[in-house]
């Protein structure tokens, strides 16, 4: 389509100007600050100090861990949900992707407060756990993990349920039927068939859901409060509460951090199941 | 094109001359909270008078704190109010000036705690509230502060978090409640981390309490009166404690800052709002409880409020210096004890 090489890098060159000055720029000076020495120089004495506090440690693993379950869980109830809708006619697979799509429009803010509602002492969880015998006492659900957990749950798993739609309707028709035929059980077909055929799909929806759960703040604001901090409720503690930008830096990094190794790993983990099947 | 380029340039020098024609300018740093109703007392009622533009920056004190910091050298704000604590860190640093009382033609009418709170010249008072418990009166009783780490009642209670303004006023208040009041507030703080499992929440915002206590999630929670006014809304028997160690609380302060350019309208604005008419208009719609001993209050409105010279003396209050030497040291040892 270009004559040469150089028309078309000049045609880029806006966007990839503005792009370094309004994003890249900004965000490097912003994660410089974690690695500035108040002396002179450069070191790393914020990171070490950072995890030297065990809280922060606390709220990084815990970040972590709910980070973790979230992204799994949504990928096993993602999986069975994409292919019940993947199955359906054309009409009706339309109406229940809309439905997955719906949450999505609401803001996260309403959604987050229902659920104070509905997990609350008097909310519909406790009533019926109380009806069918489970607890005497109304259990304490909210401002624990397991309030944060439902919450991102909730917050991202259209977002699979998605990525997965799409991996599915682009796997071969007959490559299921097929793995029957030839004597395979569910199990087998799931984890020897589909798997391989969806990875895609599954590493783009896993960074989006990890990433989310652990940029996401209101959530965990609303349902953990201070209790059950995750990294990025700490990070508004640390630039509004205690104005502690250098500590906020550090956190901002290891948030970036942590999304990219979660995407390597996932693409990493898929190539590596991918090499094993190529016969040698 | 050459149209355009004439057209924009008549517009330029038009917003210029309006901006002209606006030559005074009265930048105000204050809480982001009840902004539409300040704006209809205070900013209005005082743009008419002084014929000048009102430009309200808004935010946390801390933000806030950190904008002026970042603008020594040129001030962009005239005049801010903080809380006590903050004015003397503010002073400290040197972001402030001593505020010129005699240009004050309202100063006489204020409450003697309110005119020189941190004792430096630095500040005036313009309100202040009591801290107490809001709790169910049908569910508990509330006789001291300790009350609400009972172990009948602690699964039962929001506390503020030490990073709030209620945070370490209600702990000191614990603290005299244990016979242990420290200014490093280690007692009241353990006894607090001993019962983190079972308190609900350490609250960051009042206005999610209401919700709460509505929900019956929690019977009691510390609150400032400033927020108290929903909860008499709510269809349920809540009432104000009255702690045998008493009520404590703060004050919220005026300060102007150094090297500001409009020093006269700054202090012209702050004896605006420290009039009697314009402290009356503000208690009456449940804002900011007066400073000003010549404000009269009905019962029903002076009931919402912390009304009269002495309530405002009996509040036990942490002293400036106290509160900026330990802050520190507080959240240090909260995250220790009660974070994790």
């Amino acid at each position: 389509m270009f004559q040469n090489r150089a028309e078309a890098l000049a045609l880029a060159l806006p966007a990839a100007f503005f792009a370094a000055a309004v994003f890249l720029m900004p965000v490097a000076i912003l994660l410089s600050d974690g690695f500035r020495n108040p002396v002179g120089g450069w070191t790393i004495s914020a990171y070490t100090d950072f995890f030297a506090d065990p809280l922060n440690r606390t709220v990084f693993l815990r970040t972590l861990r709910l980070g973790a379950i979230v992204t799994v869980v949504s990928a096993v109830l993602g999986y069975a949900a994409a292919f019940a809708i993947v199955n359906l006619e054309p009409g009706t697979k339309g109406k229940m992707t809309g439905l997955v799509v719906l949450p999505l429009m609401i803001s996260p803010v309403a959604r987050t407060y229902a659920w104070i509602v509905i997990l609350g002492r008097t909310g519909i969880v406790n009533q019926a756990l109380q009806l069918v015998g489970l607890t005497d006492a109304p259990l304490r659900i909210l401002f624990s993990e397991t309030a944060v957990f439902v919450g991102l749950l909730q917050l991202f798993l259209p977002l699979m349920i998605i990525s997965l739609i799409s991996a599915l309707e682009n796997m071969p028709k007959d490559a299921v039927p097929a793995a029957r035929v030839l004597g395979a059980n569910w199990f087998q077909v799931f984890w020897k068939v589909i798997l391989p055929l969806t990875k895609e799909g599954l590493v783009i929806g896993g960074t989006l859901v990890f990433t989310g759960s652990l940029t996401a703040y209101i959530t965990p604001a609303i349902l953990g409060g201070s209790k059950v901090l995750m990294l990025e409720t700490l990070l508004y503690q640390q630039v509004s509460v205690s104005n502690n930008f250098v500590s906020a830096s550090v956190i901002a990094f290891i948030l970036i951090v942590m999304s990219f190794a979660a995407n390597i790993l996932l693409k990493r983990v898929a190539t590596a199941r991918n090499k094993q099947r190529v016969p040698q | 094109m050459k149209k355009v380029i004439l057209a924009s340039g008549a517009a330029l020098m038009l917003t210029m001359g309006a901006a002209q024609a606006q030559e005074k300018t009265l930048t105000i740093s204050v809480y982001a909270f009840a902004q539409d109703e300040f704006k209809q007392l205070v900013y209005d009622p005082f743009e008419k008078i002084c014929g000048c533009k009102l430009v309200v920056e808004t935010g946390n004190s801390v933000e806030r704190l950190a904008k002026l910091e970042a603008n020594k050298a040129n001030p962009m704000v005239d005049m801010a109010v903080v809380s006590m604590a903050d004015a003397l860190a503010a002073s400290r640093a040197g972001l402030i000036d001593k505020v010129d009382t005699a240009k004050l033609s309202n100063f006489n009418k204020i409450y003697d705690v309110a005119k020189d709170p941190n004792g430096d010249g630095m500040s005036v008072g313009y309100t202040f509230y009591a801290t107490s418990i809001a709790y169910r009166s049908d569910k508990m009783k509330i006789e001291s502060w300790a009350d609400l780490l009972k172990p009948e009642y602690a699964s039962h209670i929001a506390w503020p978090n030490v990073t709030t303004n209620q945070g370490p006023p209600a702990l000191y208040m614990l603290g005299l409640a244990l016979g242990k009041d420290t200014p490093d507030l280690a007692a009241p703080i353990e006894a607090v981390g001993e019962k983190k499992g079972e308190i609900v929440t350490f609250y960051e915002k009042s206005s999610q309490l209401v919700q709460l206590m509505q929900q019956e999630e929690i019977w009691a929670a510390p609150i400032g009166r400033f927020s108290w006014a929903p909860f008499t809304k709510l269809d349920m028997p809540i009432a104000w404690a009255n702690p045998k160690e008493g009520q404590t609380g703060g004050m919220n302060v005026m300060v102007v800052t150094k090297g500001s350019k409009n020093r006269e309208l700054a202090l012209q604005f702050m004896d605006f709002w420290l009039s009697t008419d314009t402290q009356t208009k503000l208690a009456e719609k449940l804002i900011d409880s007066p400073a000003n001993k010549e404000v009269k209050l009905s019962d029903a409105i002076a009931n919402n409020l912390t009304y009269g010279e002495e309530t405002a003396k009996s509040l036990k209050l942490i002293p400036s210096a106290v509160a900026l030497d330990n802050r520190a040291g507080w959240v240090k040892t909260w995250n220790e004890k009660v974070g994790q």
